[in-house]
């Protein structure tokens, strides 16, 4: 039945392929007049926010336990307004008769209320006491931390990502993108890409309109992203600054939305950049250090990647492209 | 196996459910499978812990089973929510089958609604307690069988919900009618979505995407068909639409009689769900019956459900969604394709093609009827 209205050469799963990678294209082109950037998208989302309760808002205690104040009192009066005049007098009426008993039982519960509150406002306090604490002992995440001489849209690692990543089938993803450089270059590639980074001010300028870049951490969006959704991963600037912990979980998330077959590209600078004078002030503040490539081979190897390792010029960064073939997805970790 | 019972009367396959509405999938599912049960040549009756007033001539409270069993009696459990009903079949020794159609899992009230959460909760303690419990499980989707799986139940078998599509397509109410196409005379389209207002079905996020398709491609409106059990979530989406300007172009219109649901169907361009779980989505077929083109996130179950006969998004970006819609609406050959696959859609889960996947199911557990 249906068969009959698609091109009688085409299948109708390649028909249905085709219509939504020119929905997608039609995104793309949207976004690049304009007309409806991922900020604006970004304010969407966060004015519905706005309206939701705390729990809709990440759970912040202090914002629940307003919640819990604001909602304390229980107002026995109650509003007499009517569409019909006469109805108004007979709220009115109502609400003297019943005040006395509705003000008895409403200031019962008001006092039931302010107890539960208290309490709460008790364990918040002894929470953020054991958070002081354990706040001395926090490993922090790293932040993006990137080397302008090698992240940018010339640097030698980009051609050699772009040739890798023109096989990958499905959507691949860069992160930390910045202002989408790496994307562009990956879509006038004809590479289903788009990007993930954390800074805000970034995402927000350059290539904002032409690319689709969205502005979260990438653990943040692996874990939104379906099992075996991705059809390649670029690394830049990302694990570098490390520490054990975060790489292991972040490892995890990759194994499981990198599809069998696809990529990861992982491009880190050497320990010895990394040391060098050069670096940028945020190296000597990150918690972790990169690895060296071959640190990255046995990790990668262990967990069933098929790995390539080029080396930069002068052996200041290095590009790992890893594959892993198989459907169990193998988590790859230091310390198991 | 027998098909009878020790005084070679019939077995009995009745039915036990939470609530008997006339108004929800898993209710009428319910009045439809007992008859299709007795037509097979069972005894079949409807028990419930509530039971809504226009169907009280349709069943019996739950505790008043005692009263009706015999022995080789099989009790099917329609489990869709936490109830009474679940303690109560987990102390009976009769052969127990659950009809699973899924409950919307506790964190998507979490913030919202405390009480409703708690019992989203509470119906997955019910699942764990009964499914290892029951000879068989049958399940609407394979999203649903695999949650029934993994609680314990083996062994289980897809047989999508019974559900009389064609009063979607009987006349339409002419006042709604009149109201909708006095609306479409000021040009635009006009998008669908059916189902309750509440955070799961994600109607916040339909009312993103009208918003973008207004400002990417012009005039649209978005009408908004059920019920809530969420205050709170129906009051932030109205508070929603006012801050976007968008009052006068949603109308949150409630429960509807079934004439006026043909005919917000006989008036809708596109049919839009981005519901972020459906154990199996009635209201995607009723389009389909409809005539109306479906484009849908697919989440839970609505990809096997809506099978080819959807537009299936993969994410629910605004402007995807939106250009997803634009699509639907200038591509006559895209629209009719979807159109043509949802009838045929239709046809593979009518109730004359289901029914006799359930009486084969039941059978493997009651024998074969008489």
């Amino acid at each position: 039945m249906t068969e009959q209205l698609i091109p009688a050469t085409e299948d109708p799963q390649a028909y249905v392929d085709r219509v939504m990678a020119e929905i997608e294209e039609e995104v793309r082109v949207r976004r690049a007049t304009g007309d409806l950037p991922p900020k604006l998208e970004r304010e969407l989302d966060e004015l519905f926010l706005a309206h939701s309760p705390v729990a809709g808002r990440g759970g912040d205690l202090a914002d629940a336990l307003r919640m819990v104040d604001a909602a304390t009192f229980i107002d026995p009066v109650v509003p007499v307004a009517s569409q019909k005049a006469v109805g108004t007098a007979v709220k009115g009426g109502m609400r003297k008769l019943l005040l006395w008993y509705v003000g008895w039982v409403t200031h019962q519960i008001s006092q039931f209320a302010s107890a539960v509150s208290r309490t709460l406002h008790i364990i918040e306090g002894r929470l953020n006491e054991i958070e002081r604490k354990v706040e001395v002992q926090r490993v922090p995440n790293a932040g993006v931390i990137e080397f302008p001489a090698l992240h940018r849209s010339d640097a030698w690692w980009v051609e050699p990502v772009i040739g890798a990543a023109t096989k990958a089938n499905g959507r691949v993803l860069h992160s930390a993108c910045g202002d989408g450089w790496l994307v562009q270059r990956l879509n006038e590639a004809k590479v289903n890409a788009y990007g993930v980074d954390p800074r805000t001010h970034l995402v927000d300028q350059g290539t904002l309109g032409v690319v689709d870049l969205r502005d979260e951490t990438l653990a943040e969006h692996l874990r939104s992203v379906a099992a075996s959704g991705l059809g390649g991963l670029v690394l830049s600037g990302v694990f570098d600054g490390m520490g054990s912990g975060e790489r292991d979980q972040l490892l995890g998330l990759i194994a499981t939305t990198v599809a069998p077959g696809g990529l990861l590209a992982v491009h880190s600078v050497s320990p010895t950049a990394w040391a060098s004078d050069d670096a940028p002030y945020e190296a000597d503040l990150a918690p972790g250090r990169p690895l060296r490539a071959e640190t990255w081979r046995h990790l990668l190897e262990r967990a069933g990647y098929r790995v390539d390792i080029q080396l930069g010029p002068d052996a200041a960064d290095y590009l790992v492209l890893a594959t892993r073939d198989g459907a169990s997805p193998a988590t790859p970790t230091q310390g198991r | 196996m027998t098909a009878a019972g020790p005084d070679h009367s019939p077995v009995a396959v009745h039915q036990f459910i939470p609530t008997l509405n006339p108004r929800d999938a898993s209710g009428t599912h319910t009045i439809l499978l007992r008859d299709v049960l007795r037509r097979a040549g069972w005894r079949s009756e409807i028990f419930a812990e509530a039971i809504h007033d226009d169907l009280a001539h349709e069943g019996y409270k739950h505790w008043m089973y005692p009263e009706h069993a015999a022995p080789g009696d099989v009790l099917i459990y329609q489990f869709s929510t936490s109830s009474a009903v679940a303690a109560f079949l987990a102390e009976r020794p009769e052969t127990l089958v659950l009809d699973f159609h899924n409950f919307t899992a506790p964190e998507y009230f979490a913030g919202w609604e405390p009480h409703t959460e708690q019992r989203a909760a509470l119906a997955a303690e019910d699942l764990a307690l009964l499914a290892p419990k029951a000879a068989l499980g049958l399940a609407d989707s394979r999203f649903n069988e695999a949650v029934l799986r993994q609680a314990g139940c083996h062994p289980t078998k897809v047989v999508p919900v019974l559900v009389d599509y064609h009063r979607v397509a009987a006349a339409p109410d002419g006042r709604t009618s009149a109201e909708l196409h006095a609306l479409k005379e000021s040009g635009g389209i006009d998008l669908l979505f059916v189902g309750r207002v509440v955070p799961s079905k994600a109607q916040h996020e339909l009312v993103k995407a009208l918003f973008a398709y207004r400002h990417l491609y012009g005039e649209a409106r978005l009408h908004l068909v059920g019920g809530t059990s969420s205050y709170n979530y129906s009051k932030a989406l109205r508070d929603y639409i006012d801050d976007l300007g968008l009052t006068a172009s949603v109308r949150i219109c409630g429960e509807v009689s079934d004439a006026a649901l043909a005919a917000y169907f006989e008036a809708a361009d596109v049919y839009l769900s981005l519901s972020e779980h459906e154990g199996f989505g009635v209201p995607l077929i009723e389009a389909m019956t409809a005539g109306v083109p479906v484009v849908a996130r697919a989440a839970g179950a609505v990809g096997e459900t809506a099978g080819d006969a959807a537009l299936l998004l993969t994410r629910g970006d605004p402007s995807y969604v939106a250009a997803a819609i634009h699509r639907v609406c200038t591509d006559d050959t895209l629209r009719q394709r979807l159109i043509a696959a949802g009838h045929h859609r239709v046809g593979a889960l009518s109730l004359s093609a289901v029914a006799p996947l359930v009486v084969e199911a039941i059978a493997t557990v009651a024998g074969p009827p008489q």
